[in-house]
């Protein structure tokens, strides 16, 4: 792919890049700017099946999925697939068909342990002419020929296919909606415009298909679901941050993050821990922490994770295990930005508690481009 | 006709090659020029033909001091009193006999019609239309005799004009040489390092560092 | 004596002695191979870089659709994006938008402004992405931002944060550059936008110019494209790269090969000129050759001698010309641009490429030619007979050798067969070869022609004449060949020079009678348009007709129309003509077809010469054109009614009655107006009117005599390059004949030796050479004008129209080639009068003495 070697040392606006400059741009900007774009206020209640589908009034919202799956030969595969929609706040009086008011921009990833790397694609487009979409109503995102639906009974249905891998997977909710945070709306800083709505669908019971190589697999496996939309998100001193969603062997479902800030320690955290039986523990900000306890360096970008992590909710330990450690999504070819993503095993106070995805954005250095 | 008086000539870097030369030659006299290479002989020849001058003397022709004239004025004097012949003959290549031969007449303007006359003389009936590239040399020489002399020269000037030729050839243009400046009225002046050549002149002169001084008789007709 | 340090002495002597004729040679040969290599440098510089930059623009697809005319609906683009076997789809909404400020520059004042979506265009054009400011991602997708390259800000005069002012049909906008387009090439003027933001700012919604297509991997490209054309019906053309490129060959190939074939034309003068030298000076060494051959030099060895200064001349001056030839194309480049001002290639500015083998292939021409000029003369040296040779008198003998008449009537009969021959290639190979052998054949028979020539002139003369014209007749009567070879490069330089000279002034007053026809009214008046629609809707056209003063309004809708992939556009234009008789409105090559012929029904279109040559049509032949309502753009059928000429556009162009286009279209938009004023009215009056209008300022209103002025300016320029290589070509003649005249005298020394003695006066002997220089060159003058309108014929009726495709009448410039004529003639005299000078000298006068 030399080609992409070429463009790749161009500042083009990509996936990943724009996702995490956006979030510090446009929560610097929100005071400045007069947009039409609604803020997150307290005291909203979401409604369903509405809010399942796109809030274009919000400058960003995506859909972000998680999981772990099993092949017919007990091979543990961890798959991740993010639809992004975002509202440029340009071309309001555009009658083209072409105005760029929404783009869609859309990852998978795929953490193989055979493979021992981690297998991702991305791909960006406006909204329009069909091609490109996240319509109201219910979950229903398109770009080109990627698909993430929400059909009537909750069962949702991805197809993401590309040149050498892919996910072809239904993904059918065994527990209720679970709205962090207030009700749905979720902090994310001191500031109160600082936040999103916010909802999670643990514990999905996954079916379907994995191409690796372009050789179909069928698969099976328990998912995670976040969808989040927000106008003003991350708070300007945010340097990144550490999130994990997981799914829990009992049926519990564990979320944590932490936003850590640019002079170190974290500016903001939150943990929802919802045990089987529907009840939520929700932790405050000072009862969440997050310890490193071992780092990995990668050789491709040569910026050290935190990818064994110890994670204290109030009195409870978290301990959480890499599938592998290179789950890198290295975007640097294509988008100039690095995290890592992956797969996770838990305990909880060191017995084995389940299954989950780690997020740590923020530890490579702006690349000199 | 010719008269040389007190003539002086040095070479441009300075060697001294006639000093103080001094001669007469009659109307109808016809005398070799011998002497060693590089006494003066060409330059002689170059002095009496108004193509070089003196540095001091006076060469007068029936009274005229060339030296005097302009170049117009010597050219004109060749044109009509001299004829020369020369060791390499000088016949141009691309006119026929006839027309080298017709050339002083065609300079001085006037008519051609003794050409043929002239061709019979020197012995080449005949071969009037052919070009020079089919004669032989002594036939080449013929040639410029005829040219030498078709225009009635007072004077001829012929320079070593056997140098190229065979001796029985040379005998046959010197006799062809003597007799038509003889039948023409013309002086002449050959000079030579040939005796065989100087002996058919009715004298011999030596040119030498002190002048010309005559030699023992010439021409023994 | 070692025989390398003979050759050695032998060599350096020589030159030593004949240094001028040497430097002569070298000269030629340098300023030939010079002339050929800068023009092979500069088409190459700026055919490369016209590529490079056309492809930057079509960036790496696999295919690409376009529609039949220059834009199409975009709804083609999510049929394509989704279609089995396609792995992306780049809408490209592409747009040659006139910048205000650049009027003036009429035939360069476009901005080509190419409307892309950035997310698409990543993987096919990476190119063509804006660089927007740090912190300012999104103005990649603004509808007020414009991305620049280097060479557009540069010839805007603006930078990253200006205000860019463009016209868009009748009104203004603004936009902001945003940032600039690092990866355009270097020279390369354009610019981009968002495709949303191109299309609602330019007015074009809905429309595209092309979309490219990425074909999954697998799926076989030969067979996906007959599927796709299938599938696409007749209003889209699928398009491969290489359709592409041969449509960019094709542009300008005519343009480039006509160019190199005049900087051939300086080759071969220049070959000639050395041939010459070389020739004349073995003939004049031939007595020495003769002796070295006597004193035991073997054949090998003389040749071999011959050749190697033959060689080493050609090395001198190859080099000397490839330094040279660089060096012109540099400075063309830089002061007149890659298509040395006339327009070929626009928005582009090349830079000259060293390629080694291009130069080495100049470098053996060069020494091809000259060591093949050595030849012929060495192997006669060589094989005479020492003896003969040793004879004065025998050169012209040995020149006749290298000159048969069988040879020469050979060339020419092959000319003449050539002219019949159809182009090759849609090129005129066999034109320029029918020209390359009427030269060859020419200067071949010239010794023939001179000797013939002056011995009647001898025999008319004969006898009465005067000594010295005797002896200038008999000299150039019976040494013809010496003659002819000192005449060879003024006769190759005055035939091509009275070639060109007559080509171009047909051209000229062609093109003048056809704008005279083609620009009958007083005013016209467009937009400044964008793109393929017509600038005035009826409301304007209502507004403008109505206007006082003007007698009659013509409004015309010109559109670009796509027939062949292979091809560039061809033009369609929509105009009132004149249905009784064609032939007022269309400046018609033959007599049109007149209505009444036509069979019920049917729509008559009058085609251009090129419609004939390249796409076939004939005179009452049914064709089906993609002239159509736009919704449904299907074929419709019409008839050739006539045949135009058409000086304006060599890919072709087609005309139909206004009337006829709006009713198979719909589309009652115009671009163009042409105004007639009445009488009283004046044309500034008439331009004040107008520009009173509420949209006047949008308004570029032209004087009909302003244009033509223009268009004859244009086409002045496009010849300038032209004008320069035939004087280039007469420089190298003349320096030909000075240096064979200098040699000559040389050689004759002793021949004007022995005039001198014999009576022949200095000024005698100067105006004998003169008037052998001058009636020979009067001879070589009258020879290259016959040859030369020889040459001019097939100019003008096969190279012009096979390569063009227009036809023209013949016209001769009489006054300027008789002053060409006297200049040579003067010249020519003037040059054998210089190099003869040495004639008269006193050195002359003891050349007859040998025993010095």
């Amino acid at each position: 792919m030399n080609m992409s070697k070429r463009w790749g040392q161009y500042d083009l606006l990509s996936l990943i890049r724009m996702i995490i400059l956006l979030f510090s741009l446009f929560a610097a900007n929100t005071l400045a700017e007069t947009s039409r774009l609604m803020p997150v206020v307290p005291g909203h209640a979401l409604t369903f099946p509405h809010d399942y589908g796109a809030h274009q009034d919000f400058r960003i919202e995506w859909w972000y999925m998680t999981g772990w799956l099993e092949t017919e030969d007990k091979k543990p595969l961890g798959f991740q697939v993010t639809f992004f929609r975002y509202a440029t706040d340009q071309n309001h009086d555009n009658p083209s068909r072409f105005a760029a008011k929404y783009l869609i921009i859309a990852h998978v990833a795929l953490s193989d342990p055979a493979a021992g790397k981690l297998m991702h694609a991305e791909k960006t487009a406006r909204e329009g002419f069909e091609l490109a979409y996240a319509k109201p109503g219910n979950t229903d995102v398109k770009l080109d020929e990627w698909t993430l639906v929400r059909e009537e009974n909750g069962r949702y249905l991805v197809d993401m296919r590309t040149e050498d891998f892919g996910l072809q997977l239904a993904l059918t909710p065994t527990q209720k909606v679970l709205l962090q945070g207030e009700n749905g709306f979720s902090r994310k800083g001191l500031e109160p415009e600082q936040a999103s709505y916010y909802y999670s669908e643990p514990h999905l019971r996954v079916t379907g298909t994995v191409l690796r190589q372009s050789k179909p697999v069928a698969v099976s496996g328990s998912a995670w679901l976040d969808h989040e939309w927000s106008t003003a998100y991350l708070d300007p001193n945010a340097d990144g941050w550490d999130w994990v969603g997981a799914n829990l062997d009992d049926g519990s479902a564990l979320m944590a993050f932490q936003i850590r800030g640019k002079k170190g320690g974290k500016v903001w955290a939150y943990a929802a821990l919802r045990d089987p039986s529907g009840q939520v523990k929700f932790f405050s900000p000072e009862q969440v922490e997050f310890t490193p306890t071992r780092t990995w360096q990668s050789p491709h970008t040569e910026a050290v994770y935190p990818v064994a992590m110890h994670i204290r909710t109030g009195e409870i330990e978290w301990q959480l295990t890499p599938l592998l450690d290179d789950q890198e999504l290295d975007s640097r070819q294509s988008a100039g930005a690095v995290y890592w993503e992956g797969a996770v095993t838990l305990t909880r106070d060191r017995q084995p508690a389940g299954r989950g995805y780690l997020e740590l954005t923020g530890y490579v250095k702006p690349l000199a481009l | 006709m010719l008269e040389l008086c007190k003539i002086n000539k040095a070479y441009a870097e300075g060697r001294k090659v006639l000093t103080n030369l001094s001669y007469t030659l009659r109307a109808g006299e016809y005398v070799a020029i011998m002497g060693d290479s590089g006494v003066g002989k060409s330059t002689l020849l170059n002095l009496i033909a108004g193509l070089d001058t003196p540095d001091s003397g006076e060469i007068r022709i029936n009274g005229v001091a060339i030296s005097s004239l302009d170049d117009d004025a010597s050219t004109q004097l060749r044109r009509e009193q001299f004829g020369f012949i020369f060791q390499a003959f000088h016949v141009l290549p691309h006119l026929t006999v006839s027309q080298n031969i017709a050339l002083p007449l065609l300079l001085n303007g006037a008519p051609t019609e003794r050409v043929e006359q002239m061709l019979a003389e020197v012995g080449l009936r005949d071969r009037g239309h052919h070009f020079p590239r089919q004669l032989s040399g002594g036939e080449l020489q013929r040639v410029a005799i005829a040219r030498a002399l078709i225009h009635r020269p007072k004077l001829v000037l012929a320079d070593e004009p056997t140098g190229n030729l065979d001796p029985d050839t040379a005998h046959d243009i010197l006799q062809l040489m003597r007799a038509e400046i003889k039948a023409n009225g013309a002086s002449g002046i050959i000079v030579t390092h040939s005796h065989a050549a100087a002996a058919t002149a009715d004298a011999i002169l030596n040119l030498t560092k002190d002048g010309l001084h005559p030699a023992h008789a010439g021409h023994s007709q | 004596m070692k025989s390398v340090s003979l050759s050695r002495w032998l060599l350096l002597g020589e030159w030593r002695a004949h240094i001028l004729q040497v430097i002569v040679a070298i000269m030629a040969i340098a300023i030939g191979i010079a002339l050929g290599y800068s023009i092979h440098l500069i088409n190459t510089a700026a055919f490369n870089e016209f590529s490079a930059a056309s492809k930057n623009l079509s960036g790496q697809s696999d295919l690409q659709v376009h529609g039949r005319s220059a834009f199409f609906d975009e709804s083609l683009y999510p049929m394509l994006a989704k279609y089995e076997g396609v792995a992306l789809a780049n809408p490209v909404l592409e747009l040659d938008v006139v910048m205000p400020n650049k009027l003036q520059n009429r035939n360069d004042h476009k901005l080509k402004i190419v409307g892309l979506d950035m997310f698409r265009a990543t993987q096919i054009s990476p190119d063509l992405l804006g660089v927007p400011v740090e912190g300012k991602r999104l103005d990649g997708l603004a509808d007020d931002a414009i991305f620049l390259s280097p060479a557009a800000m540069e010839w805007l005069q603006v930078e990253q944060g200006d205000v860019l002012s463009l016209n868009a049909g009748l009104q203004t906008i603004t936009l902001r550059v945003a940032g600039g387009l690092v990866r355009a090439r270097s020279g390369q003027r354009i610019a981009v936008m968002d495709i949303g933001a191109a299309q609602w700012r330019f007015q074009q919604l809905g429309l595209l110019s092309r979309i490219e297509l990425k074909l999954k991997h697998g799926v076989n490209h030969a067979a996906f494209k007959a599927e796709l054309t299938k599938q696409l019906g007749d209003q889209y053309l699928v398009v491969e790269v290489t359709d592409q490129e041969t449509r960019i060959a094709n542009m300008s190939r005519a343009y480039r090969v006509n160019l190199n074939m005049l900087a051939l034309v300086a080759l071969f003068t220049g070959a000639f000129l050395v041939f010459s030298t070389q020739a004349l000076s073995v003939i004049r060494r031939r007595q020495q050759f003769a002796m070295l051959r006597v004193l035991g030099f073997t054949r090998r060895q003389l040749l071999r001698q011959i050749v190697l200064e033959g060689a080493l001349l050609g090395m001198i001056g190859s080099l000397l010309g490839l330094g040279l030839g660089y060096a012109i194309a540099a400075m063309a480049i830089q002061f007149l641009g890659g298509d040395l001002g006339s327009n070929f290639f626009p928005g582009i500015k090349p830079s000259i490429d060293f390629n080694p083998l291009a130069a080495l292939t100049f470098f053996l021409i060069g020494l091809g030619v000259t060591v093949l000029g050595s030849m012929a003369p060495a192997f006669e040296a060589v094989r005479a007979k020492p003896a003969l040779a040793l004879r004065s008198g025998s050169e012209d003998a040995a020149l006749s050798k290298l000159s048969t008449p069988w040879f020469a009537m050979f060339c020419l009969m092959l000319a003449m067969l050539f002219t019949q021959l159809p182009p090759v290639f849609e090129l005129p190979i066999f034109g320029y070869l029918a020209i390359a052998l009427l030269l060859i054949g020419g200067i071949a028979l010239m010794p023939r022609f001179a000797a013939r020539i002056f011995t009647s002139l001898q025999n008319v003369w004969g006898a009465q004449a005067g000594a010295m014209v005797t002896l200038v007749l008999a000299r150039l009567a019976n040494a013809p060949n010496q003659a002819a070879i000192a005449l060879g490069g003024i006769l190759a330089s005055f035939s091509l020079m009275v070639a060109m000279a007559i080509m171009v002034t047909s051209f000229r007053v062609s093109v003048d009678g056809w704008l005279t026809h083609v620009l009958p009214a007083d005013l016209y008046v467009r937009t400044v348009s964008v793109g393929d629609q017509g600038g005035f809707q009826l409301s304007e056209q209502k507004a403008m007709a109505g206007l006082s003063g003007f007698e009659r309004v013509d409004f015309f809708r010109t559109q670009q129309l796509r027939l062949d992939p292979g091809r560039p556009e061809i033009m369609l234009i929509a105009r009132p003509i004149d249905s009784i008789d064609p032939r007022n409105t269309l400046p018609m090559v033959d007599d049109a077809m007149t209505p009444t012929v036509l069979p019920e029904g049917v729509t008559p279109i009058w085609v251009s010469e090129a419609m004939v040559d390249l796409y076939g049509y004939r005179p009452g032949e049914k064709v089906s054109l993609p002239i159509g309502k736009a919704a449904d753009t299907v074929f419709n059928e019409f008839v050739v009614a006539g045949v135009w000429r058409d000086y304006g556009r060599q890919f072709g162009a087609v005309q139909m009655q206004l009337a006829d286009y709006q009713r198979l279209t719909g589309d009652t938009s115009v671009n163009n107006l042409a105004v007639w004023l009445g009488s009283g009215a004046t044309l500034d009056a008439a331009m004040a009117n107008l520009r009173q209008l509420p949209f006047g300022d949008a308004l570029e209103i032209s004087k009909s005599r302003d244009m033509r002025a223009l268009s004859l300016e244009i086409f002045d320029r496009s010849f300038a390059v032209t004008y320069l290589l035939e004087i280039v070509a007469v420089v190298i003649g003349l320096l030909g004949v000075g240096a064979s005249f200098s040699a000559q005298t040389l050689a004759r020394a002793k021949e004007f030796g022995m005039l001198r003695h014999i009576g022949v006066m200095r000024r005698q002997v100067l105006v004998m050479l003169a008037a052998e220089g001058g009636l020979l060159t009067a001879m070589g003058i009258v020879l290259g004008f016959v040859l030369g309108w020889a040459i001019s014929l097939i100019l003008v009726f096969i190279v012009n129209p096979q390569s063009f495709h227009w036809t023209m009448q013949l016209h001769l410039p009489w006054g300027w080639l008789t002053m060409v004529a006297v200049i040579m003639l003067v010249s020519a005299a003037m040059t054998a009068l210089i190099a003869g000078r040495r004639a008269v000298s006193g050195n002359v006068i003891r050349a007859v003495r040998e025993d010095w």
